[in-house]
């Protein structure tokens, strides 16, 4: 059944299901674009103070969603990759994709939102908890700045918010009794908002539970994703870069040269890489520039050995030896002679990279030497999640789950590919 | 060669990161006298160039120094937890050796059909499971919920009223947990080379003569299929356990095990460098032996290899 769709329809299904969830987001980012606009004619400095990455993000996320909705309604149809049929694989890639660059539309909360310990720590999936509302203070002004600021904190998650409170149950009198785990509080009646003369109460549920600092999982890993991608994609072009100048430096050179670059492949290929990374990140200090850096040090040695031998075949053969003597330079040789005919071995090499990379970022995470605790990221939670193994597998099992589903759509992605290049291996 | 080069790297990366191991012990009311008695007992005294020059004097005489944490000669410490890793990685080798090649064999059996292709998936899915994630679902369900396992650790904490058997009986229950945990991915991974290499040969002609000569299939699988095919995965193998021997880091830190991996990244944290290098030191000799003999094993197995290798 699944098979029969393709993977253009895929995407405009979840384009459409998010459009209708978070329809009152899409309107306000628009309204605070052409707010953005007018502030920039009238008061440029204020302007210029508000921009920061988390308005960036929501803005550019917005609009890039917008635009893959009507390019895909449009001249998307005539692409060939969107004529494909879905499968697993591909239907992880979109997701995971999709968490990398609509982070901010899928989930409604700041990462990092924590508020009320007590009732929201460790809540298993699916729980829902009450949620008081404190009257809106803020003013009803119809100058352009209050305005601005007023959307922007509808649009812009923080991590916190002063104007709701998690409860678990509540009492109404001459003062609004809350309780949360068994303590009672109290709060003036004036301060709460009334709906029909009782307190306005909604539910917030969280789908896949909370962490120990009452967090919610679901949207952790939907930033984790963030991480995740990030560091493979730049270490695989760190080094995808070193390999290939490298190897073509050494293939191409022969003699002395080549004889050193091979011997230092083989003394990085013969030590355990896992010890290298943890050593220079244990001895340089760990923060997300400086794993990347390290991961793409520590990838390059297998594109090296490939990249080596191909250019060593590459030199004897007829089409290269003319290009020679016609007088290419070195660097048209290499991008146009070179790139081409060793492309297919060096992109299944440089999807299995990114599938060891995430592995290797989620277990440095997981040995607290990752990308810091700034960010969000699936080691780290399953990190976190081993101190509460007991009493919360859902910190384990869903970034678990995220971690290998990576793994698994990287992996048969890249056999894939060198099924789709060499049609004698079966896929 | 490589072992020689591996040192002076590690030296250098060691001695130009920021942070001095001796600072942890001086305190700053010590005299300066001591200070250097310090300093001197740790050999971090004198420039660079003399440091490198003893370095690499006391290495040529097995001599590693003194460990700054433990104030025991290195190799007492590496001493320690050698044995354990290299008994804990044998087992777990053998373990991914005997089962990929059963799955492998149960898989060529008929190629493309159902058991083949279960067995294949699910060994892809295997593959995709990070040890962590495996390990501590392994620790939930066996030890939490079911508490029939150990979670942690090499020996309960009252062993010394046992017998020797019961002894055993104790550690082999530790390390039910920490073998599965480590030889999951491995067992996939010598299924998928065996099983491609297996269909590679089965594909060829020669095959196909015998099969027309009469011999039975269990004959051919037997005396013909495997012996070609196993070629190739003996360099795997050899590489497979060159890592384990130097430690299955992730594995021993979720297990609390003495191993010589969770040894080398205690080392790192606490810039303990005599007991890095140590440990650098074993595990390479230890993949460039199993290296060797893995091309060894090679060797005998095919006279060819031997005969280029002369020549």
């Amino acid at each position: 059944m699944l098979h029969k769709f393709k993977i253009r329809q895929l995407i405009l299904v979840f384009a459409f299901i998010l459009l209708l969830v978070r329809i009152k987001l899409f309107v306000n980012t628009f309204l605070i674009i052409l707010l953005y606009v007018q502030l920039f004619i009238t008061s440029p400095s204020f302007a210029y103070a508000q921009v920061n990455f988390s308005f960036i993000d929501i803005i550019a996320s917005v609009s890039f969603f917008v635009i893959i909705i009507i390019y895909s309604l449009t001249a998307g149809r005539r692409i060939k990759l969107f004529h494909r049929n879905i499968n697993f694989t591909s239907v992880v890639i979109i997701l995971f994709l999709s968490f990398f660059f609509f982070a901010p539309v899928i989930t409604d909360d700041n990462p990092d939102f924590q508020k009320d310990l007590s009732v929201t720590k460790l809540l298993p999936p699916f729980t829902s908890v009450k949620v008081l509302h404190l009257k809106d203070e803020s003013t009803n002004s119809e100058n352009i700045v209050d305005k601005f600021i007023r959307l922007k904190n509808h649009v812009i998650k923080k991590s916190f918010d002063e104007s709701i409170i998690f409860v678990d149950s509540i009492s109404t009198g001459d003062k609004l009794l809350y309780y949360q785990s068994g303590t009672v509080f109290s709060i003036a009646n004036d301060r709460v908002t009334f709906k029909n003369n009782v307190p306005l109460i909604t539910t917030k549920t969280f789908i896949l539970g909370t962490d120990e600092l009452g967090r919610d999982i679901f949207i952790r890993l939907i930033y984790g994703a963030r991480i995740s991608l990030f560091v493979g994609l730049s270490s695989v072009l760190i080094s995808m870069l070193l390999g290939l100048f490298l190897g073509f430096f050494a293939g191409y050179s022969e003699g002395f040269i080549d004889t050193v670059l091979n011997r230092l492949t083989d003394m990085f290929l013969a030590f355990p890489v896992i010890f290298f990374i943890i050593l220079i990140i244990a001895l340089f200090g760990n923060s997300l520039p400086s794993v990347i850096v390290v991961l793409g040090f520590s990838g390059w040695m297998s594109l090296f050995k490939i990249v080596r031998s191909e250019v060593i075949s590459l030199k004897n053969k007829d089409f290269f030896v003319s290009a020679q003597l016609i007088g290419l330079s070195n660097t048209k040789l290499l991008l146009k002679e070179t790139v081409p005919y060793i492309f297919r071995p060096v992109v299944v090499n440089l999807v299995f990279q990114y599938g060891n990379i995430i592995l290797a970022e989620a277990a440095l995470s997981y040995l607290g030497l990752g990308t810091g605790s700034s960010y969000p990221s699936w080691g780290s939670m399953i990190e976190a999640g081993q101190n509460y193994l007991s009493q919360a597998w859902w910190m384990i099992l869903f970034p678990g789950l995220a971690l290998f589903f990576a793994l698994f759509a990287a992996n048969s992605l890249g056999r894939k590919i060198s099924s789709y290049f060499n049609p004698q291996i079966k896929a | 060669m490589v072992l020689f080069l591996l040192m002076t790297f590690l030296f250098f990366l060691l001695r130009i990161s920021p942070g001095d191991p001796s600072v942890k012990y001086i305190s700053p009311d010590l005299s300066p006298k001591l200070t250097a008695l310090v300093k001197k007992s740790f050999s971090l005294e004198g420039s660079f160039v003399t440091q490198y020059k003893m370095f690499i004097l006391n290495l040529s005489e097995g001599e590693f120094g003194i460990s700054y944490t433990y104030r025991i000669p290195v190799v007492e410490v590496i001493k320690r937890t050698l044995p354990f890793t290299i008994i804990f990685s044998l087992l777990s080798f053998i373990i991914q050796i005997v089962f990929g090649f059963l799955l492998s064999v149960i898989a060529v059996k008929k190629i493309n059909g159902i058991t083949d292709r279960i067995i294949s998936k699910t060994s892809l899915t295997v593959y995709a499971i990070p040890s962590f994630v495996a390990g501590v679902f392994l620790i939930y369900i066996f030890s939490e919920k079911l508490s029939i396992l150990p979670s942690s650790g090499l020996s309960s904490f009252d062993t010394e009223s046992y017998t020797t058997i019961q002894k055993l009986f104790d550690y082999a229950q530790h390390l039910v947990l920490p073998l599965i945990t480590l030889s999951l991915n491995g067992i996939a991974v010598f299924f998928k080379y065996l099983r491609d290499n297996l269909e590679e040969v089965y594909n060829k002609p020669f095959v196909e003569n015998l099969r027309a000569n009469g011999f039975t299939e269990k004959d051919i699988v037997r005396k013909h299929i495997i012996p070609n095919a196993i070629n190739p995965v003996i360099s795997i193998a050899g590489v497979e356990l060159g890592l384990l021997f130097s430690g299955a880091l992730i594995t021993e830190v979720i297990f609390a095990l003495p191993g010589m991996g969770r040894l080398t990244v205690d080392a790192i944290l606490s810039r303990d460098y005599p007991v890095v290098i140590g440990c650098t030191f074993v595990a390479g000799i230890l993949v460039i032996l199993t290296n060797l003999s893995s091309d060894i094993i090679k060797a005998v197995l095919d006279k060819r290899i031997a005969k280029g290798i002369l020549n």
